[in-house]
């Protein structure tokens, strides 16, 4: 495996690329990433799915899906997020490496050749998009909108970040309302498509066996000559004037808990190591302070979970119980930190949580997907480093350092979705 | 593919797919265990998937002559009390390795897993205590009531598991894969140290497990490992009993009302089943037949998005196993029936007019490269593992199969598939 190469085009646009023989498939992808918006959210998120819908070259979805088919089962696929008060934008291409095609064609550079045209060359008619893909596009973002109500656990833990920072942006949804994607106008998405790629902040990025010049070249054709600024930040809430408190009632068997903390957002490399580490002792591993006190000691429920979002500084803990054992399950999770904070951390709890976080952070060594995503997390926080260096920094840690961070954490809402 | 033995003194068969660069090694240790390794020297971390073959289906046998019943959810209530032995419980142990473990529980199998990125030799020593060293009491099996209660109360709310599950009920009237594989909170309810004892001894027995270890490993380090720590097991004779199973659905519809936004539905045909598996041509032959049939550039796919009755969660699914075959048509909709009814309507143009050469060539290629892409997941390649050696199929002769499959074996398999007069519709919808 090659390191890591990054090469800027322009001004706020790079290519970033591995060069790994180990696997039989090769990723090409653009993120882009623009500030989290209520006007634009639902316009970029309509996009990204009409965007890999058709393009010029194959204006018709099923000619392109059968296109990605016959190329060994290529996938062309968007994926809208939220990361800190950022929406990223993602179009991934994957497929088949070179060595492993049937007949000797080269994948890769026709899989780098249909991501550009993707994304530079869609299929429009008159300047716009076309309409059909739009239409289908939007019927299907509503429904998706509308599905994430149909899982709970998503449901509760979007309701509670929601409430947490009603007044921050990242209270809009990923991809934006109903209400929203149900409003947009051609115009909107033709300027959102002309928004991003101009004026967003873009991480492209290239992994696996094939040489990265051809991709290289063909991103710099495009980007060269279009800098751009891309500052924005993220809003960090730190005081807590009142802890915001919403119940729910929906017909379901088991009620959901879902606890909104604010967490230190992290200033360099180290913070944002121990920020993770700090959540897996509390409730990140089957060894963690809330498995095996809140599950395992009181069987009160079959998850409770924290985990911690280091693009936002928030923390959240949720779990499935008992309507009955709601209270008592908040208690339970409340005297864990408490402990915590005070610095009750045995060096068992410690070392397992530490050799936890290595062993993730090294084994997406082992996948491509997993390293995309660590590199570019790590760039977009502009705290980019590799696996290796994050498992070296969390050997340094000290409990010390975990209790300062867990001293930050405050309770700001509290979420409870019940049965009736 | 070649078969060989490689020359060195464990005995070991090296099994070779020469398409994708992949290397077995299999062994039947004295103990009675199969082992298999798939090394990956260039990865950073090792992954062992040991696996029984006994699920939630498994819930009749015959063990040394005696005729058994265990209480719904058994198998799996049995896999979280494994991971606690009289020393404490296995996810202690393995803190402090730092490997990643964990469990699952199926319809036909129950398998212990962990993956590391360091030491491994004394991962898999945690990993063979944990699956020989059952320690059942009236209090640590109490305990987990709560705790699978609350597992099974999930699933309750889970519309995505309620419509298969539902499904399944409504075609078949006696095999048990129409049971929920945790049970419900009334059966588990029953369950005492002794039932799962029991079960213990007619399947934990290594003569009827695999372990599939994929990454950086030393296959004779492995087996000494396996000397050292495995005992040698006698072979048992365990019988699973699975009732006789009409032909027939059960049902043609079934429905139950969620909460939930958008509906969801599940269509399934139900086939002829023997009590065996599908061999490994058969499931390539479905697996071409439903992509060229349902997948994104069908024109079946066309049709329903044009008529907006499916999104992207549209899919399809083969479950087979002894004595069930079900085909399923699966995803979100505003118009369930309409869906289905349109679905219906293709599969009779489908069996008129079967997959067309050029449909099985584009299909052909991408089944292909999704065989290819499992290479790269040491925990798919495990999983399929331990599933071929389960089912009699032999491990990694997919990719070389694929290409030989012709049109007429296509059309062919086709004729036991997709019987329109042998189906049913499972739906989620809303409460009004």
């Amino acid at each position: 495996m090659s390191d890591f190469v990054r090469n800027e085009i322009c001004e706020g646009v790079a290519f970033n690329s591995i060069v790994d023989t180990r696997f039989k498939i090769s990723r090409i992808s653009a993120s882009l990433a623009a500030p989290l918006n209520k006007k634009t959210a639902a316009a970029n998120a309509l996009l990204s799915c009409v965007l890999t819908r058709s393009c010029k070259k194959f204006p018709d979805f099923t000619a392109l899906s059968r296109e990605l088919d016959a190329l060994y089962g290529a996938s062309l696929y968007p994926s809208v997020r939220r990361f800190g008060d950022f929406q990223v934008i993602t179009i991934s291409a994957a497929g088949l490496d070179d060595r492993y095609s049937l007949d000797g064609e080269s994948v890769s550079s026709q899989l780098t050749e249909l991501l550009c045209s993707i994304l530079f060359e869609p299929n429009l008619k008159d300047g716009l998009f076309n309409e059909d893909d739009v239409e289908q596009e939007r019927r299907q973002l509503i429904e998706n909108i509308d599905a994430e109500f149909n899982d709970k656990r998503t449901y509760a833990i979007n309701r509670c970040i929601e409430t947490m920072c009603r007044n921050e942006p990242f209270s809009v949804g990923r991809f934006g309302s109903r209400e929203d994607v149900t409003a947009l106008t051609q115009e909107s998405i033709f300027n959102s498509w002309k928004q991003l790629l101009d004026n967003s902040r873009v991480e492209l990025a290239m992994l696996g066996s094939a040489d990265p010049e051809n991709a290289y070249q063909g991103f710099k054709k495009y980007f060269a000559d279009k800098p751009r600024k891309t500052g924005g930040t993220t809003t960090v809430v730190k005081d807590i004037p009142e802890i915001k408190r919403i119940t729910e009632t929906e017909e379901i068997s088991q009620s959901k808990l879902v606890m909104g903390f604010r967490a230190a957002y992290p200033e360099n490399k180290t913070q944002l190591v121990a920020n993770s580490l700090m959540s897996a002792i509390l409730g990140g591993t089957p060894t963690s302070k809330l498995f095996t006190n809140v599950r395992e000691k009181q069987s009160l429920c079959y998850y409770c979970a924290s985990r911690v979002d280091n693009s936002k500084g928030i923390m959240l803990i949720d779990s499935g119980v008992e309507i009955k054992n709601i209270e008592k399950t908040e208690e339970a999770v409340m005297e864990q930190l408490r402990l915590l904070k005070n610095g009750c951390i045995t060096d068992d709890e410690l070392n397992s949580a530490k050799l936890a976080i290595k062993n993730a952070y090294i084994s997406s060594l082992d996948s491509l997907g997993a390293l995309q995503s660590f590199y570019i997390n790590g760039i977009l926080l502009d705290k980019a480093m590799s696996p290796l260096e994050a498992a070296a920094i969390v050997d340094d840690i000290s409990k010390d350092q975990i209790t300062e961070l867990a001293k930050q954490i405050k309770l700001d809402t509290v979420f409870s979705l019940i049965g009736n | 593919m070649q078969t060989a033995n490689c020359g060195i003194e464990m005995n070991f068969t090296e099994i070779t797919n020469e398409r994708f660069g992949e290397k077995y090694y299999k062994l039947h240790h004295k103990s009675g265990l199969d082992i298999i390794i798939c090394p990956k020297k260039d990865f950073n971390s090792s992954y062992a998937l040991i696996g029984t073959h006994f699920g939630s289906i498994n819930s009749k046998f015959i063990h040394n002559g005696k005729k058994v019943t265990v209480p719904d959810g058994t198998a799996h209530y049995l896999e979280h009390k494994l991971f606690e032995s009289e020393e404490g419980d296995a996810f202690t142990l393995y803190a402090k390795t730092g490997a990643s473990a964990n469990a699952y529980t199926s319809f036909d199998v129950t398998c212990y897993l962990f993956s590391c990125t360091d030491k491994f030799d004394e991962s898999l020593e945690i990993l063979f205590d944990l699956i020989q060293s059952p320690y059942f009491t009236p209090e640590t099996v109490a305990k987990e009531q709560g705790i699978i209660g609350q597992e099974i109360k999930m699933y309750q709310d889970s519309p995505e598991w309620k419509v298969t599950m539902n499904l399944l009920q409504a075609l078949y009237h006696n095999h048990p894969i129409n049971i929920d594989i945790a049970g419900t909170v009334e059966t588990i309810a029953e369950i005492t140290p002794e039932i799962l004892y029991e079960c213990y001894n007619s399947y934990y027995n290594l003569n009827n497990m695999v372990l599939c270890i994929v990454g950086n490993v030393d296959p004779e380090r492995v087996i000494e490992i396996a000397d050292n720590k495995l005992k040698i097991n006698e072979p048992v004779h365990t019988e699973s009993i699975f009732p006789d199973e009409p032909y027939e659905v059960k049902q043609s519809y079934t429905e139950q009302k969620l909460p939930v936004a958008v509906p969801l539905f599940a269509l399934g045909f139900k086939e002829k089943a023997p009590k065996s598996f599908a061999g490994t041509k058969e499931l390539i032959c479905t697996s071409i037949i439903l992509k060229a049939f349902a997948g994104s550039g069908s024109s079946l796919y066309r049709r329903l998005l044009d008529e907006k009755l499916i999104n992207s969660s549209f899919g399809t699914e083969y479950m087979e196993g002894c004595g069930y075959r079900t085909v399923i048509f699966e995803g979100e909709s505003r118009d369930p029936e309409k869906a289905a009814e349109i679905i219906k309507e293709e599969v009779i143009k489908l069996h008129q007019s079967g997959v067309s050469e050029q449909d099985l060539e584009i299909a052909r290629r991408s089944v292909y490269g999704e065989i290819a892409y499992s290479f790269d997941s040491p925990s798919a390649i495990a999983s399929e593992v331990i599933n071929a050696e389960f089912t009699g199929r032999k491990i990694s002769e997919a990719s070389s199969i694929i290409a030989e499959i012709t049109l007429s074996d296509i059309n062919e398999r086709l004729k036991d598939q997709l019987d329109t007069g042998n189906c049913c519709l499972s739906v989620i919808k809303g409460i009004d």
